[in-house]
């Protein structure tokens, strides 16, 4: 077997761009994700059971269903919608959001479940109000606790990004694919393309594990 | 003042407060005793509302607790609470701890809030440690920042949910020591505890609970050299 490092040579620049548009990707969704999995996390959290009743919802959907139908539901159903017509971007990032966003939410939702109920009930004694006691007491704490957990979902989602290939979204392995289509070669596009990924995740659990290391010693 | 009417707590089908009645009078000390599972912590949470209540009213200082026109969370303020496993907030130091209520609730400015922070320390002997995290504090250190945070909040009447349970036997005095200069001072005071020993000393009033009710109350003295009560000649009779 001849491994020809002039094809990768010629598909640089394209996996270039391709890893950049997984970077955005994976920032997009992990942002987005957040924000929308941390108000989904706090409606579940409402002690009314019909007022959680969409948000049990939507995490039993968005975690009970692959992320490569939500991608093409996005994708060919969703986004054309609403837009006329589709692109692939746009719903790889919504995609991707609206999958993780339901992770995150449980484990906001477990994060502050974790913190001794004591915690709020000294708060709540000292005459703050629900609000005040989650904010200063029980969110930092629980903010911690849920680093770990947050990180593993961050790497999961930069690897999950790859499916958006299929729609055609420019990233790694949608020019891993085009190479191994032009050459009909094997090795050389994926172990590239696989290279490339274990760089990024390697990377973002090195800056996840400085984090912890100095929230704990803070 | 404090005034309790008819106060009933179910938890389920569980009646765990069967009618309570009891005043509490300014600068009294009263102490709560009786067995666990009495309804003594649940009697003391009630009156800070960390309860909801079944039925009955609780009036502090004239306003009913139990009435949704009102705040609870300004009358909180007005009751410390002093719990048995301290509760103190792990990610803030011991005197961020102590303002943190002043200064988010109250609107009190930082810095004099810092003052009378460690004024409060000083009070209760660690004014050393105000920079330091609970995690490095024994129990019993850990317990007086907890009276010290509740006391920065300058409240009419002070709860406390058996304050040493949780502390090994050479510390308990430490926080008794405390609560005693507390009850010199004049604050109304409210003690659920296992310390007969405080209760005789320092009580104004004990009230001997079982099953829910208030079984006997009486001043120190007269509960535990002359119980009237069967139940609380039983309890007694353990306990001493």
């Amino acid at each position: 077997m001849d491994f020809r490092f002039d094809i990768i040579a010629e598909y640089t620049p394209f996996l270039v761009k391709g890893t950049l548009l997984t970077i955005g990707l994976s920032i997009a969704g992990i942002l987005i994700g957040t924000v929308l999995g941390l108000l989904i996390g706090l409606g579940k959290l409402v002690n009314n059971k019909l007022a959680a009743f969409p948000f049990n919802l939507y995490i039993t959907f968005f975690r009970g269903t692959p992320l490569f139908v939500q991608i093409l539901l996005v994708h060919f159903g969703v986004v054309p919608l609403f837009m006329g017509e589709t692109n692939a971007i746009i719903a790889a990032i919504i995609a991707l959001s609206l999958n993780a966003a339901a992770y995150i939410a449980e484990i906001f939702r477990a994060g502050i479940q974790s913190i001794d109920r004591g915690q709020m009930e000294a708060a709540r004694s000292l005459g703050m109000n629900q609000r005040q006691a989650m904010r200063y007491v029980i969110l930092p704490q629980a903010f911690k606790r849920m680093i770990p957990p947050l990180g593993n979902e961050f790497i999961v989602l930069i690897k999950e990004s790859s499916l958006a290939a299929v729609i055609t979204a420019p990233e790694i392995m949608y020019w891993g694919r085009a190479m191994a289509g032009q050459y009909y070669k094997v090795w050389e596009p994926y172990l590239t393309a696989a290279l490339i990924y274990l760089i990024l995740t390697i990377s973002l659990s090195f800056l996840l594990n400085r984090l912890e290391r100095r929230l704990n010693t803070g | 003042m404090i005034k309790i009417h008819n106060l009933k707590k179910s938890f389920g089908e569980n009646e765990v407060l069967k009618d309570i009645n009891l005043v509490i009078n300014p600068q009294e000390v009263v102490v709560v005793i009786g067995p666990s599972g009495s309804g003594k912590s649940t009697l003391l949470r009630c009156i800070n509302l960390l309860e909801t209540i079944t039925s009955g009213h609780i009036l502090i200082e004239g306003k009913d607790i139990t009435d949704k026109m009102n705040d609870i969370n300004k009358m909180r303020a007005e009751v410390g609470m002093v719990f048995q496993q301290f509760n103190l907030f792990p990610h803030k130091t011991v005197i961020e701890n102590i303002m943190l209520a002043p200064v988010k609730v109250r609107g009190i400015a930082e810095e004099p809030a810092r003052r009378k922070g460690l004024e409060l320390l000083r009070k209760v002997g660690l004014e050393e440690k105000a920079l330091a995290y609970p995690d490095s504090l024994s129990g019993g250190q850990k317990q007086r920042v907890a009276i010290a945070r509740a006391l920065a909040m300058e409240p009419k009447i002070m709860l406390f949910d058996e304050p040493t349970s949780a502390l090994d036997p050479e510390v308990v005095g430490e926080v008794l020591e405390v609560m005693k200069q507390l009850a010199r001072e004049g604050m109304t005071m409210v003690v659920v505890t296992h310390e007969m020993g405080f209760a005789r000393e320092v009580g104004d009033r004990v009230i001997f609970m079982d099953g829910g009710y208030i079984v006997e109350e009486n001043e120190p003295k007269q509960l535990f050299e002359n119980p009237h009560q069967e139940r609380t000649q039983a309890f007694l009779s353990k306990v001493l």
